[in-house]
């Protein structure tokens, strides 16, 4: 059986899960492999989240907020962009694969985009290959 | 010329003397004597005859800063403090912490402080490789110029080198090690966190028993935690019982931050620790 990707989509309320549903409404095609959870803000996201994630299995983290400027809460953006630089850095030292976790600014208004982007990761991801390095073995 | 090590004990006490005759301090911390001579143990002079027991010799290596959190605030403390001492001592003021009004630091200059374990000469491979501390009220010896500027994140180059799968290799290696005794935790003046998040139940974080998975977790998430704000002492590889590199990790999570912001942690008490900050000209590319 070929490898299917297990991507998990961390999108914030206000830009891009409306985004997403954006593109669902106007029936864009896209993977289905991304399993989207609805935060409030980009900046909710515990750099914890994308390490369990990826120890339980997900191939990929794409994370997904508002544009730098844009942000509901004004400035929750600009703090998470600081510590997901960090969170992709650490991943990297830690001698996980840097293409596994992704960030996009995508707005409400971007439902092409957030296609494009689920479209472009997946193929990514699937390139990679299956991620076994933080997964727990049972 | 450094100022031998029994010269700034003596100035040591002697200021630790004064300060707790007039009263100015409820509390000094400093270092006494442990099993013997070359095992100094972390010290609270509360009293004048205290004094007596304080010792100061190159084996001194603990971070002091991290009993200052200790206490209540508010509390009249004076603590010596070696050149990255005093740097967490920095950036615990900037955290509010402490209140730099209720310190008074006894800065030392020092030049081949020995690990007491190994009685290698640490340098600026495992720590930030100053001489003289940032901030201080009084200094106890000589200021050190003069010596070679090394840049404590020369170390890196051979793990930054490395091949992914190969340091993903060495670290799994380094983590499945770990007997998760929390020795760093409770070395680091900046884990002050209670509880901390691996203690926690709702949610649970990662697994309590030393399982590859739970340390892989714990390990991670304080290294993210301690981004921007780790001082580089160095005080959790040398606490630690089975001999974990973790100050290599450290050095590049303080490097990558250093590049993307700007700013080393614990150098000004005026700067605000980078996660808790942020410019809107932030670049974007810091997330490629």
């Amino acid at each position: 059986m070929s490898f299917e990707p297990k991507i998990l989509g961390i999108a914030c309320n206000w830009c891009t899960y409306t985004g997403a549903d954006l593109a669902g409404t106007t029936r864009l095609q896209y993977p289905q492999n991304t399993r989207v959870v609805r935060v409030m803000c980009s900046s909710r996201i515990n750099p914890s989240f994308i390490f369990r994630a990826f120890q339980l299995g997900a191939d990929g983290v794409l994370v997904g907020g508002c544009h730098p400027g844009d942000c509901h809460y004004n400035t929750g953006n600009l703090y998470a962009r600081r510590r997901l630089a960090v969170t992709k850095k650490i991943l990297e030292f830690s001698g996980m694969e840097p293409g596994r976790f992704r960030v996009e600014w995508i707005s409400a208004s971007e439902g092409n985009k957030f296609a494009e982007v689920v479209r472009e990761f997946t193929e990514q991801i699937r390139n990679l290959g299956p991620q076994t390095k933080f997964k727990i073995e049972k | 010329m450094a100022t031998s090590f029994k010269q700034i004990e003596e100035n040591l006490k002697n200021e630790a003397r004064k300060l707790l005759e007039e009263g100015k301090v409820s509390l000094v911390l400093a270092y006494g004597r442990g099993y013997d001579e070359d095992h100094p143990v972390p010290f609270v002079a509360r009293v004048v005859a205290d004094v007596e027991n304080m010792v100061f010799n190159e084996y001194c290596t603990a971070n002091m800063a991290r009993y200052l959190v200790r206490y209540p605030r508010g509390t009249k403390m004076a603590i010596a403090v070696k050149p990255a001492d005093s740097r967490a001592v920095v950036q615990l003021i900037q955290e509010d912490k402490i209140k730099r009004e209720d310190v008074i630091l006894l800065g030392i200059p020092v030049i081949g402080m020995k690990n007491s374990k190994t009685g290698e000469v640490i340098d600026s491979k495992t720590t930030c490789g100053m001489y003289n501390p940032v901030l201080y009220d009084v200094l106890l010896g000589e200021e050190i110029h003069g010596q070679t500027v090394v840049s404590p994140y020369d170390v890196l180059a051979e793990y930054e080198a490395m091949d992914k799968d190969a340091r993903f290799a060495f670290w799994k290696k380094e983590f499945d090690k770990c007997i998760r005794c929390y020795a760093c935790r409770k070395a680091c003046p900046m884990c002050y966190c209670d509880p901390c998040f691996i203690d926690q139940n709702k949610p649970k974080w990662g697994d309590k028993s030393p399982q590859p998975h739970g340390n892989l977790m714990y390990h991670l998430t304080r290294f993210h935690h301690l981004a921007g704000r780790c001082i580089d002492c160095g005080e959790c590889s040398r606490a630690c019982p089975v001999d974990i590199p973790l100050y290599l990790f450290h050095k590049k999570v303080a490097k990558e931050c250093e590049e993307m912001f700007g700013q080393a942690a614990g150098k000004s008490i005026q700067d605000k620790p980078v996660l808790v900050n942020f410019r809107v000209d932030d670049s974007d590319k810091i997330l490629e």
